[in-house]
């Protein structure tokens, strides 16, 4: 992954880029060292909500820049939960940049960081690597299933109606939590207590769980 | 020291300009020629505060403006001034350098911190 930012850093004014997980942090960066990577994955965490709430206002939105005195933050979502910003000087050429990040993002989907790396054949596995691999993977315990996935949309356009663009990082976030331990409908009141601990509003809290009583009604 | 109603007019007749709103750093909306502001001022209260966390977190000295790019070219700019917060969206057909040298001009006519549009010469085009 590390080349495809190094890539942007021959671009005249870039000083760096990363690339960041929501769930999983910083993945890679080529940042000088005084961009320590606690720091940046706080930064990574602000852009994150940004960027969600970016969203929920623009569906056609393209990237995020932040223009500051000593420096430009420019950033974009290569796929969902992954965002690549680039930290710049302000003489940088936006253009250029961001046609750049354009064929990073082709690179980025074809070469496959955007789904999970296959495990390599013809390696030797431990005893315990064995019993492992005869659980399900995690992933797969938390999968929403594509019959549950109609409803937790409309949930969350009913969040967004309470909350606003916020909506969109709080229900993934509580929906990613609640899904940890399956993402069945048998327990779909644990989500709804979730989501009304995130609205934090009594008021606001029963208005929602009124705008989602028919749509669980009639799943 | 113009109200904030003329200052939201100047703005709005700026070349490139589409539509602006002016709000308070508390939501509250002082002015605005656009139909939803709604759905702009949230996202100018959310935007101004997350600015202004990576700032402090990195050790910036000042947010100018953020911008968030759109497919249909209708960008939308935040510029923080004072305790309020300037919102543009730009039309999909102007000229960015000049309209933010624009924009940039009137704001440093009523701030009391600083503007200026030494630095904008590289935004989208």
């Amino acid at each position: 992954m590390m080349h495809l930012i190094d890539e942007l850093k021959v671009i005249p004014g870039v000083v760096g880029a990363c690339i960041f997980d929501t769930r999983d942090g910083l993945k890679v960066t080529n940042l000088p060292v005084i961009f320590k990577p606690e720091r940046l994955n706080v930064v990574g965490k602000h852009l994150a909500k940004l960027y969600s709430a970016g969203r929920m206002s623009f569906n056609d939105l393209v990237d995020i820049t932040l223009n500051y005195d000593e420096s430009v933050i420019i950033t974009r979502e290569l796929e969902k939960n992954t965002l690549i910003f680039a930290v710049c000087d302000p003489s940088f050429n936006h253009n250029l940049l961001s046609m750049s990040f354009n064929l990073l993002q082709e690179e980025f989907n074809s070469s496959g960081f955007a789904v999970a790396e296959p495990e390599p054949l013809g390696e030797v596995q431990s005893p315990v690597a064995e019993m492992n691999a005869l659980e399900p993977p995690a992933e797969m315990k938390r999968s929403i299933g594509s019959d549950l996935k109609p409803l937790l949309d409309e949930m969350k356009a009913d969040l967004a109606k309470i909350l606003g663009p916020m909506a969109e990082f709080v229900f993934d976030e509580a929906v990613e939590e609640w899904s940890g331990n399956g993402a069945d409908f048998t327990r779909i009141d644990l989500l709804v207590e979730q989501l009304e601990q995130e609205i934090g509003d009594e008021k606001k809290a029963t208005e929602y769980k009124q705008l989602i009583a028919p749509t669980l009604k009639n799943f | 020291m113009a109200t904030a109603k003329d200052f939201v007019a100047r703005i709005s007749h700026v070349d490139g300009v589409a539509g602006c709103l002016l709000i308070k750093n508390d939501g509250v909306l002082l002015g605005q020629t656009l139909k939803d502001p709604e759905v702009y001022s949230t996202l100018m209260l959310i935007g101004g505060g997350q600015a202004n966390d990576i700032m402090n977190k990195i050790g910036f000295s000042y947010c100018r403006h953020l911008s968030f790019s759109r497919l249909n070219n209708r960008h939308f700019y935040v510029f923080p001034i004072d305790n309020y917060f300037l919102g543009v969206v730009q039309r999909s057909d102007c000229y960015v350098p000049d309209m933010l040298e624009a924009v940039y001009r009137l704001i440093g006519r009523v701030s009391t911190t600083r503007a200026d549009a030494s630095v904008l010469t590289n935004d989208f085009s």
